[in-house]
């Protein structure tokens, strides 16, 4: 036995809106703490070392995802990079066209491993290519907030 | 593996791109009525317990899986939800029978995405909540930076790429179960809408409502049920990082760890010669070709000239998706790759209509979690 009846006019079909409630806390952690501190405070980045794997884990961690061994090794790391991928997006989050393609790219951070993915500006999005270098540039130090948005965005050195 | 197992049931209900006539619970008893139908079993009396796959926020319900038992029949038995790919609950199935404890078990997956208004926050909502929500983009925008990065480390053309969506889109034509079938080329899909540049608008899948119920029985109780099992051969199952900041974003190495497994459990040594066809994760054109690089069934880079050269049409070489995969019959959220296992089951049988693949004996199911995971899930079956 399957299903018997079925509605055969969309007016009949009911059905209620709502929504989910989640309003939360993330904490940034150890090492979330020292990363978003260092831009905030001196505009740079940090990392920590992995010496077994010799990884260099940018943001960084207080373990190695590939030894799992635990990290305390802290480095400086250059705001310099270059553009491992991009992409141009044209949709907003409801699905419409952006007025202007939005450009974003993996920055590969010189002397890390990892790199962040972020805004990139000042520049003509045809013009981005992959492998041109970049730098951050931050947000005036009285507007930064301890938040992956006091890197304003990257643009080309 | 250490104890036979088969897939002698299966049902579904849709695919459609919305279903405002029936409710979820609907959706998953049409399909399940089905599959124990076909499968000859009462659930109230023959099955030993239940695995389900959903998301809380897909389903918009906190504590979702506690919502399951009652429209599969699972009442007072052991059931189980797995936030995973439909393919994670297959395995899951498939290990609660080779403990010897379980004969029958069932697993389901479905998606009521035309309820969800707002897909793309509960996707953003995926991402890292202080290193990468804050930017607030469009989630596709790492299907756009990995399709870029895999196109420049394989050597990947646009246009191949471009003929996945097109194949795909064709052979759903032939797929009455699929909402997506259209006559179009890759010139097509080239021009429609970017949106993550690569990526355009016809090589991301669209969302379709359904569910899928598949019935595993071990081997014995499988032959007494049914004259044409559908035998599990292997599983495999892998995540990469979850971290935007480490990933290779050029290759799928999930797929490459979950392909190991499958292949190490199934006791594969070759995979493109000893595996007839696959139903591989599509949720993006590129997706195919980086999958199927990943899981060995060509070399790296091939896989675009490949399709290009029309060798994973139905009628060639190494059939991929001749179902029409996610992009000819609809993202099923976590049932998409149960969508995939579906079909591999129904070309194995040989009812795959006129779509069937001639010398289908092997095949090969492969499921991603899609944007931002890094987690992906694979079976193989024969007949
Ligand atoms: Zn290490």
């Amino acid at each position: 036995m399957s299903l018997l009846h079925r509605i055969e006019h969309p007016r009949d079909a009911l059905a209620w809106e709502g929504d989910m409630p989640t309003l939360g806390r993330y904490t940034a952690g150890i090492a979330g703490e020292k990363f978003f501190r260092a831009i905030q405070e001196h505009g740079q980045f940090l990392g920590t070392v992995c010496p077994i794997c010799e990884i260099v884990y940018v943001p960084p961690r207080l373990y190695c995802e590939q030894c799992f061994e635990h990290l305390d090794e802290w480095i400086e790391i250059s705001p310099i990079g270059w553009v491992h991928t991009f992409t141009l997006v044209h949709l907003d989050l409801d699905g419409n066209p952006l007025p202007e393609p939005l450009p974003l790219a993996f920055i590969q951070l010189d002397g890390a491993d990892g790199g962040l993915v972020h805004f990139l500006d000042e520049i003509d999005p045809e013009q981005i290519f992959v492998g041109m270098p970049v730098e951050a540039v931050f947000k005036d130090p009285a507007e930064r907030k301890g938040s992956i948005l006091d890197i304003a965005y990257f643009r080309p050195v | 593996m250490i104890r036979e197992v088969a897939i002698v049931g299966v049902g579904w209900s849709g695919f459609r791109p919305i279903t405002p006539d029936l409710s979820y619970k609907e959706l998953m008893y049409e399909a399940a009525v089905q599959a124990y139908e076909e499968a000859g079993i009462d659930p109230r009396r023959d099955v030993d317990s239940f695995v389900t796959v959903a998301e809380d926020y897909n389903e918009g319900t906190s504590i979702f899986d506690e919502y399951v038992p009652d429209q599969l029949g699972a009442l007072h038995r052991p059931v189980q939800t797995i936030s995973g790919e439909g393919i994670h609950g297959l395995a899951a199935a498939v290990m609660q029978i080779l403990t010897g404890q379980f004969d029958v078990v069932v697993v389901e997956g479905h998606s009521k995405a035309s309820n969800i208004l707002t897909l793309p926050y509960i996707l953003a909502f995926a991402f890292d909540p202080v290193f990468n929500r804050p930017l607030a983009v469009h989630p596709y925008y790492v299907a756009g930076m990995e399709m870029l990065r895999y196109q420049v480390e394989s050597g990947t053309s646009h246009y191949e790429c471009a003929c996945v969506a097109a194949k795909n889109r064709n052979n759903a034509l032939l797929n009455p179960l699929a909402g997506y079938g259209a006559a179009i080329s890759a010139a097509d899909v080239m021009a429609s809408e970017p949106v993550a540049e690569p990526l355009t608008r016809l090589e991301c899948a669209g969302h379709s409502d359904g569910c899928i119920t598949l019935v595993l029985a071990a081997g014995e109780t499988a032959r007494a049920l049914t004259d044409t099992p559908v035998w599990v051969r292997g599983i495999g199952w892998a995540n990469d990082t979850p971290w935007l900041e480490s990933r290779p974003w050029g290759e799928a190495r999930y797929a490459q760890a979950a392909a190991e497994m499958v292949y190490r459990t199934a006791g594969i040594k070759s995979p493109r010669a000893e595996i007839d066809f696959a139903e591989i994760d599509d949720t993006f054109a590129y997706k195919e070709l980086q999958h199927l690089e990943a899981l060995n069934l060509c070399p790296p880079g091939a896989a675009g000239e490949w399709t290009a050269a029309g060798g994973t049409e139905i009628g060639g070489e190494f059939p991929v998706n001749p179902s029409g995969g996610a992009l000819g019959q609809g993202h099923l959220l976590d049932a998409t790759g149960l969508a995939r296992v579906l079909e591999v089951v129904l070309q194995l049988r040989g009812q795959a209509g006129q779509r069937q693949i001639e010398t289908a004996e092997v095949g090969l199911a492969f499921g991603w979690r899609g944007v931002p995971t890094t987690g992906g899930a694979a079976v193989i079956l024969s007949n």
